[in-house]
Parts: C-alpha cells; sequence; structure tokens
C-alpha cells in the first residue's frame, strides 16, 4: 500500500531555493507548487528570496576614470584611449 | 562595426580594436570583480589581470561563447585563486543546510528593490552582509543569480559538478536570504 507523504513548508522552501528561476511547472513540482499557491508562509519565504537577488542585482558599481586610465596603462594601450 | 569585427581586427594585432574591446567590456568587469571581491582594489586588480588574460589569448578566442561569458570565467576563477591564497578570513560554515530553513523565522519584507539603488545604507547593509559568503558560494550565487548563467554554464566556468553549484546556490539563496532578514523583515514573525 503506498503511503501518503505529506508536504511540509520546510519542503516547499528547500524547493524555492533549488528552482528559483527554473520550470516550477514540471511535473514533479506540481506538487510542491499547489502547496506554496495556498500557503502564505511559503509565500513571503517565495518573495523573501526573490527580492535577495533581486537587490544584489541592483548592487551597481561604476568604474571610475582613474581606475579606467590605470587599467589602459597597465595594458600597453593608453595612446589608444 | 559589430562585436565580432571588432575581435577579428584585435586577433590581428589591431591595437585599438582591443582598446575598443577593453572600453566596451571594463565597466561590466569591474563591477562583477567588485560584487564578489567586495574591496576596489581586489577588483581593479582582478580586472586588470582579466583584461591582460584576454589580451594575451585573443588569439585563441574561437567564438563559441560571447566574449562577456569568457571574461565572466576568468574574473570568477581569479577571485576564486585569491580568495584560496588568503586562508586568515574564517566564514561562516554551511555545511549545515537544514539549519539555513527555519519556517519560523518567516516575515513578510518591507522592501521596494525599484528605489533600492537610491539608499547608501542599505547598500553598506548588502556589503556585510555578502561579505560573511564564503567566496565559493558568492561566486556561484553571482554567476547564476545576477549573471544569469545557467546551472550547466556555472558548473563549466568555475569547474563544478551541476549538483554541486546547485547544492551551493540553494545554501547561499538561503544564507543571504537569513542575514538580510533582520533588516527588512517586519518585526512580527508569522
Amino acid at each position: 500500500m503506498k503511503k501518503d507523504y505529506k508536504i511540509t513548508c520546510k519542503d516547499v522552501m528547500n524547493h524555492i531555493c533549488d528552482t528559483l528561476g527554473e520550470d516550477l511547472n514540471s511535473p514533479t513540482c506540481t506538487t510542491l507548487k499547489s502547496h506554496l499557491d495556498s500557503c502564505e508562509s511559503c509565500q513571503k519565504y517565495y518573495k523573501s528570496i526573490s527580492h535577495t537577488i533581486l537587490v544584489y542585482k541592483k548592487d551597481e558599481w561604476e568604474i571610475s576614470s582613474d581606475t579606467h586610465n590605470k587599467l589602459l596603462d597597465f595594458l600597453g594601450l593608453e595612446d589608444c584611449d | 562595426m559589430n562585436e565580432n569585427e571588432i575581435i577579428a581586427k584585435a586577433q590581428k594585432g589591431d591595437r585599438a580594436a582591443l582598446s575598443k574591446l577593453v572600453k566596451m567590456y571594463e565597466q561590466t568587469v569591474y563591477n562583477f570583480a567588485y560584487k564578489i571581491c567586495r574591496d576596489k582594489e581586489k577588483a581593479e586588480h582582478t580586472m586588470q589581470e582579466t583584461f591582460l588574460s584576454m589580451v594575451k589569448s585573443i588569439n585563441q578566442f574561437s567564438g563559441k561563447s560571447k566574449l562577456s561569458t569568457w571574461l565572466y570565467t576568468v574574473v570568477s576563477n581569479h577571485c576564486l585563486m585569491m580568495a584560496r591564497s588568503n586562508k586568515k578570513h574564517a566564514y561562516i560554515s554551511l555545511d549545515d543546510e537544514s539549519a539555513l530553513i527555519d519556517p519560523k523565522n518567516i516575515t513578510d519584507w518591507d522592501i521596494a528593490p525599484d528605489k533600492f539603488a537610491e539608499n547608501k545604507e542599505l547598500g553598506g547593509i548588502l556589503d556585510e552582509v555578502i561579505k560573511k559568503l564564503a567566496p565559493e558560494y558568492r561566486v556561484v550565487f553571482m554567476l547564476r543569480d545576477i549573471q544569469g548563467f545557467s546551472t550547466e554554464e556555472t558548473a563549466e566556468a568555475i569547474g563544478l559538478s551541476v549538483p554541486a553549484v546547485k547544492s551551493r546556490l540553494h545554501r547561499a539563496r538561503a544564507f543571504l536570504r537569513n542575514e538580510l532578514n533582520s533588516t527588512f523583515g517586519y518585526e512580527k514573525r508569522l
């Protein structure tokens, strides 16, 4: 007899960490996705992981003109600037 | 002139074309190097070594992958090499994967990512948090989640197996999320 397996929030949260950005519509994801759709706690976890990625995407560092000049000097390409 | 034409000229020894490639990618390479190294001098050094590799090896560039992909790979491996030679810093162990996710520690996040760049204080927090993450996890997170490499591309770039990339990405995401939770999460736990 097949034993019923109860999915916990921790299972779903682990799954979110594993598969974010990948295909959540694959057959193996269906049960977990169904839990995610109806569980407020897991939805909040999903959102916090998504936002973690988003804030680091928006974390931009610009090169200064001094760093640019040092790079061309280092490469011996300063005369091509 | 498109990128392939500039590369072809650079491969024939055209220094102006090489310089053009450097200018096309210096911002991208510096930004990525800084995101991994979290240090201006190390990011500059990594960028210089990356473009030196490009200048030396441009003749061997086949064009099978994008030049940017190749540059990201060089930056990643250079940062990992620097981290391995500096073992003074002890990072938090992420070996206990089960401890990284605690369903009791879930909060709603009060954050507007679109306005994030305007907030310098939050930028400092991001900096402190990611510095706690060991470079071998940081590189996977940056390649896969920030630069949009596939799991397979990430594995190939830094010489890991696909399961190892998945495991490190899982742990890096959960760790960073937990560390940022005290900043962005509402006080009331669910």
